[in-house]
């Protein structure tokens, strides 16, 4: 939104300079985006008188013309009256008119700001001397007129400055919109002044004619036209007003200072008709229109009968843009009779558009129900001036000050006469509540200190009735224009912010000494980071959106995914079911910049279908852990091993054992689906044995979908259950014992078929744990070429914690534990 | 000649026993079919090319599955419970220094510690919400205009992403509610992934992080929010600041303001600069009520920030995009 300085200023005082008002503004109303100084821009720009006009032969548009400046301008080439000449190749140039001039080395304010400024200077044309330029509507970039000169229909001295005739000596500030969503009174330059006038601790008054709620339309002296108004549901208008009048010129021109105001925030001038609709809904938020009463008229079957109700399924209409749109049942539409002649607040209709031919128009100045016409915007596409305001909510009670104002425009610009009573239904009326506010309720909750007099004062200054009930309560009554305010807060906010919150003192909250400690899943996900990121794995965030290919690679069901369906862009559909996806995508592009080896992890929430809802109806969420390791030059072996590796350092540091199941009834899950279930398996506690997730290898239909390398693999671990192991642990901590320990390497061979952990667990069930303290570790695992049978190698060291084992001992418990592998496994020890 | 269905089922039939199903897609029927179509009176040809479409469509996934089908029977099962493979060494981790945590992840944590000690919980927030929590609760009734301002994302099914930490707003409160009517205080700060549909550039994301404070007690003040706010920056920055705000509309709070700090000397700032760091205001009577809570005894106020604009300041990172990119060039800048 635009605002004038100038046009403030009729109606406040500012007496700071432009800086100090922007920062005011910005502290206690609204952020000024920017500001332009149109002053500069109007510099040099001089309203002249032609004194003589003559064709120039060998051109068939081009005129020689002479100027009166008053003698103003300096160092310019004069004839012996001491006229200016000026080429002027405008069809509507004439002697005598009174017209603006550029002079010579002016920028053209139409390209005033531009990269490249279109400067003017005393050119030669046909051999003949041409000073600067006699300047259109568009080129002094009021409006986009350019079939001639812009006349100036006052008789103002020649001579006499352009900007200072029209006021346009002005900054213009451009207002960050978003963060008045809920005051339609600031959408306009009386509202607007209000707040100024009120943030700078002065007085304001609203113009009488706004605050005349049932003004006088006095008497017509013409014959009277009927005009009825009807409003169907009072829900969609809370009041509809409007009046007929007669003789209104189209070709009559609104005063050049309304168009210069007009155009400067933003307002094409048309004719007068128009500029008066929109010069009321800049100066008051209140936007009008205006239909053709004859029209009307015919439309309704012979009576001027308005409804105003819901759209109906299957009605069309054409609007004055000449797009024919389908009406739905959220739009309100104006009728005429049954048919319909406006979309309310948006568009007015093709069927009653004001034309050249035009006697009567109809002015509306009516309200109506702001959702209603939220969802015609966005349905339709329409952004306009009017339907900005509207969509904030209108004062039912202005209306009708508005439309009286009106009249008394369309006479004095357009020469119009009211031809029929006001016509005015008002179902929406509510009374203004008092708003009863202590004192001590103010200052509590803004922490500040203000007394009765500057609370009363501020209030008053932007027109709230305020009375006070002794001794320290506030009731305040807002003025009509303020929908906006309903609750003591409302007051609350009101005092503090046009007081400025920042003089407000600072202060802490008192608390008590009761510990505050971080979330032990929080503390919890940190150390898992810092765990990962030691074993040297990289931390990825990625997104929680998934396009249905990324899903699809993944083998995952694109329907147990929650579906996005308004989403820009079909990278961020589908929320994905669990992070492997997310990380497999991640791994082809960094191979790409010359990353051979490395690991990613992200720590993150994941949602599917089938998990289901909490007890809110809200789908419940999964706490998950992924990391994915690949590397480029890697040996043959299994890269199962390394993922398994990263893993059992991470649940090892964390203290939890884990065991390691081939997949069976678990293939279906999500998280499985990526996972080659030959070279995978299900992550175990073992104390538990609750499942926590999977590790492996992916299936190559992924490796290939994904372009991953051969070398790859990774796991999935649901966080919150780890957590919920590890929370649980019990400290674990065995003396340490003073006495020496014996070590043996043993050598089984066993059948190919038969597991390191078979022969791990017949081992561990054997180590006597309440007698000695024992440590297991691998040494080797070798597979002759035969591949029938492997060696597993492995060391075994114990300790006793009450004296030295002798070498009886020491064999008397490696024998048992070899007993018990060779009779589960049917193991040979080498 | 033969019907398009009859080649169909042949060709299918073909890939399925086909050690190179790929091959399949270069036999002469399909040609023969293609050529088909220019013998064709035109107003026949778009249907036809349809059900050859259709056919290719079909032969497509039937070679796609049983390519891996063939993959997958040439897979070796392995000793899942062995530490490492047969005939090969002990497995190592990767280097150490190359490893990272996320800069989003760490800062999250720190911004969660400063405020942990100054007596708030930290929770996090939700990923996927519903109507009522990231509008509703938070006073904005259906249709209300300032909805268009958080342009969601939308699922099937009505559920919203959020886009706003403020959707654990109404659940703080609820939980909150009997610990304060017995005296003491709600201080809770959500922490969390938040979405906005928008294109992204340097300066945009449609994924983010936002900190939400919630603070409710019998004699909060707006003074103490913006001490609070202050201190808080104050820690963050290991410096005094200056503050200020402006007046902004969140149909959450009332009055609500955007809060700005004097740029702190570490991010090289001089007298008379501001950064705009997050929204607050004294929470709407609503909201309390929302939660069952008497907002005639309590009052409260709460605020959102971006963790990305602190990492973006801390590094002098200039675009957004880098955060989930996933990229190690950008990862590693933070072993």
């Amino acid at each position: 939104m635009i605002v004038s300085l100038n046009w403030l200023k009729k109606f406040t005082d500012i007496d700071m300079t432009v800086g100090e008002l922007i920062k005011l503004i910005g502290a206690r109303l609204v952020e000024i985006e920017s500001f332009t100084d149109l002053g500069e821009k109007y510099k040099d720009v001089l309203i002249v008188k032609i004194i003589e006009v003559n064709k120039i032969e060998g051109s068939d548009h081009l005129n020689v013309v002479k100027i009166d400046d008053g003698g103003k301008t300096e160092n310019i080439e004069r004839d012996e009256n001491g006229y200016i000449q000026v080429v002027c190749g405008a069809p509507n140039v004439r002697s005598q008119q009174i017209v603006v001039w550029l002079t010579p080395n002016t920028v053209v304010p139409n390209t005033f700001g531009q990269d490249e400024p279109f400067v003017l200077g005393t050119r030669k044309m046909l051999g003949l001397t041409s000073n600067g330029m006699i300047a259109s509507a568009r080129e002094l970039d009021l409006y986009d007129e350019h079939e001639g000169i812009l006349e100036i229909p006052e008789d103002i001295k020649p001579g006499t400055s352009f900007k200072t005739t029209y006021e346009m000596d002005d900054i213009v500030l451009d207002i960050e919109n978003k963060s008045l969503t809920h005051r339609p009174d600031c959408f306009s330059i009386i509202g607007f002044a209000r707040e100024v006038a009120a943030i700078s601790g002065k007085q304001f008054q609203t113009p009488k004619w706004l605050m005349e709620l049932s003004p006088d339309f006095g008497q017509i002296e013409s014959e009277k036209v009927e005009l009825n108004v009807n409003i169907d549901d009072a829900e969609l208008s809370s009041r509809y007003t409007a009046i007929v009048m007669s003789g209104a010129d189209g070709n009559r021109k609104s005063p050049i200072m309304i168009q210069t105001y007009l155009s400067r925030i933003g307002m094409r001038p048309i004719n007068a008709i128009v500029d008066v609709t929109n010069y009321l809904m800049m100066l008051t938020g209140q936007p009008l229109h205006a239909f053709d009463y004859d029209k009307l008229v015919k439309v309704a079957g012979g009576k001027a009968d308005i409804h105003v109700r819901a759209g109906r399924d299957g009605e069309t209409l054409e609007l004055l843009d000449g797009k024919i749109i389908k009406i739905s049942p959220e739009d309100i539409v104006i009728t005429a009779g049954e048919t319909a002649v406006a979309l309310a607040g948006a568009m007015g209709g093709a069927n009653t558009e004001i034309d050249v031919n035009t006697k009567k128009i109809v002015i509306e100045s009516a309200t109506f129900n702001l959702y209603n016409l939220r969802a015609t915007q966005m349905r339709h596409g329409i952004f306009s001036e009017a339907i900005t305001r509207f969509t904030k909510g209108q004062p039912a009670d202005q209306t009708v000050p508005v439309l009286f104002e009106a009249v008394r425009l369309m006479n004095e610009w357009a020469g119009a006469n009211t031809i029929s009573d006001v016509a005015d239904t008002y179902p929406g009326k509510i009374d203004r509540t008092t708003i009863k506010t202590p004192q001590t309720l103010i200052n509590e909750t803004l922490g500040s200190s203000f007394d009765m007099r500057q609370i009363t004062d501020t209030l008053l200054y932007s027109e709230f009735d305020v009375d006070v009930e002794e001794p320290y309560t506030v009731l305040v009554k807002p003025p009509y224009w303020r929908a906006d305010i309903h609750i003591p807060e409302d007051i609350i906010e009101e005092v503090g912010r046009l007081n400025g919150f920042d003089n407000i003192l600072l202060t802490l909250p008192t608390r008590d000494f009761s510990a505050v400690k971080l979330n032990d899943f929080d503390i919890f996900r940190s150390r898992i980071r810092t765990l990962l990121s030691r074993a040297g794995a990289n931390e990825v965030l990625s997104y929680s959106f998934l396009h249905v290919n990324v899903l699809e690679k993944a083998g995952q069901e694109v329907n147990n995914s929650y579906k996005l369906i308004n989403s820009i862009s079909p990278d961020l559909q589908y929320y994905r079911q669990t992070l492997t996806p997310s990380l497999l995508d991640l791994v082809h592009p960094n191979i790409k910049q010359g990353y051979d080896n490395f690991a990613l992890y992200e720590i993150n929430k994941t949602h599917s279908k089938s998990d289901g809802f909490t007890d809110e109806n809200v789908p419940i969420e999964q706490e998950m852990l992924s990391l994915v390791i690949t590397e480029k030059n890697a040996g043959t072996d299994a890269p199962y091993y390394r993922a398994k590796r990263i893993l059992e350092y991470l649940s090892e540091s964390l203290g939890i054992n884990l065991e390691f199941e081939k997949p069976e009834n678990n293939l279906n899950l999500p998280i499985f689906k990526p996972f080659e279930y030959r070279r995978s398996a299900v992550v175990k506690d073992k104390l538990s044995a609750k499942v926590l997730g999977v590790v492996g290898e992916y299936k190559k239909s992924v490796i290939r979908g994904f372009k991953l390398p051969e070398y790859v693999a990774g796991f999935e671990l649901d966080t919150r259950k780890l957590f919920d192991l590890v929370d649980k642990l019990e400290p674990n901590y065995r003396p340490i014992s003073r006495f020496p320990s014996s070590e043996r390497d043993i050598c089984f061979q066993v059948n190919d078929n038969v597991t390191y952990g078979q022969v791990l667990d017949s081992i561990e069930n054997n180590l006597q744990t309440e007698k000695y303290q024992a440590e297991v570790s691998p040494v080797d695992i070798y597979m002759p070429e035969n591949g029938q049978t492997k060696n597993i190698t492995i060391k075994i060291k114990m300790t006793a914690d009450d004296h030295t084992l002798t070498s009886e001992e020491v064999n008397g418990y490696i024998n048992s534990v070899i007993g018990s592998v060779i009779s589960e496994t049917k193991a040979t020890v080498i | 000649m033969q019907n398009i269905e009859e080649i169909s089922t042949q060709l299918i039939q073909q890939v399925n026993d086909s050690n190179s199903p790929r091959d399949i897609l270069k036999a002469p029927e399909l040609k023969q079919l293609y050529a088909v179509i220019k013998t064709l009176p035109p107003e026949k040809r778009s249907d036809y090319g349809k059900q050859i479409n259709e056919l290719k469509i079909n032969l497509e996934k039937t070679i796609e599955s049983r390519q891996s089908e063939l993959e997958n029977s040439t897979v070796k099962p392995i000793d899942i419970t062995a530490p490492w493979d047969v005939n090969s060494e002990p497995q190592q981790l990767l280097p150490t220094d190359k490893g990272s945590q996320h800069p989003l992840t760490r800062e999250i944590e720190n911004v969660a510690d400063i405020f942990t000690r100054m007596g708030f919980e930290v929770i996090e927030s939700r990923q996927i919400d519903d109507d009522f929590h990231m509008f509703e609760s938070l006073n904005f009734p259906g249709n209300h205009p300032a909805r268009d301002g958080y342009d969601t994302f939308r699922t099937e099914e009505g559920f919203i992403s959020p886009a706003h930490t403020s959707t654990m707003q109404n659940r703080i409160l609820k939980a909150g509610k009997e610990k304060l009517e017995s005296g003491g205080q709600i201080g809770v700060v959500a922490l969390g992934r938040c979405f906005r549909n928008e294109d992204i550039d340097a300066t945009h994301e449609h994924t983010f992080y936002q900190y939400e404070g919630v603070f409710v007690s019998d004699s909060a003040t707006l003074g103490q929010m913006l001490g609070t706010l202050r201190s808080f920056f104050e820690v963050y920055y290991k410096q005094n600041l200056k503050i200020k705000t402006q007046p902004s509309y969140f149909p959450f709070v009332e009055p609500g303001l955007e809060f700005a700090i004097e740029k702190p000397e570490a991010l090289g700032g001089k007298s008379g600069e501001w950064l705009e760091m997050l929204g607050c205001g004294m929470i709407h009577p609503n909201v309390l009520t929302s939660a069952g809570i008497d907002p005639k005894k309590f009052r409260g106020f709460a605020w959102g920030g971006g963790i990305e604009r602190l990492v973006m300041l801390k590094y002098g990172i200039n675009d957004l995009r880098n955060f989930e990119s996933g990229k190690l060039q950008f990862l590693r800048e933070f072993v």
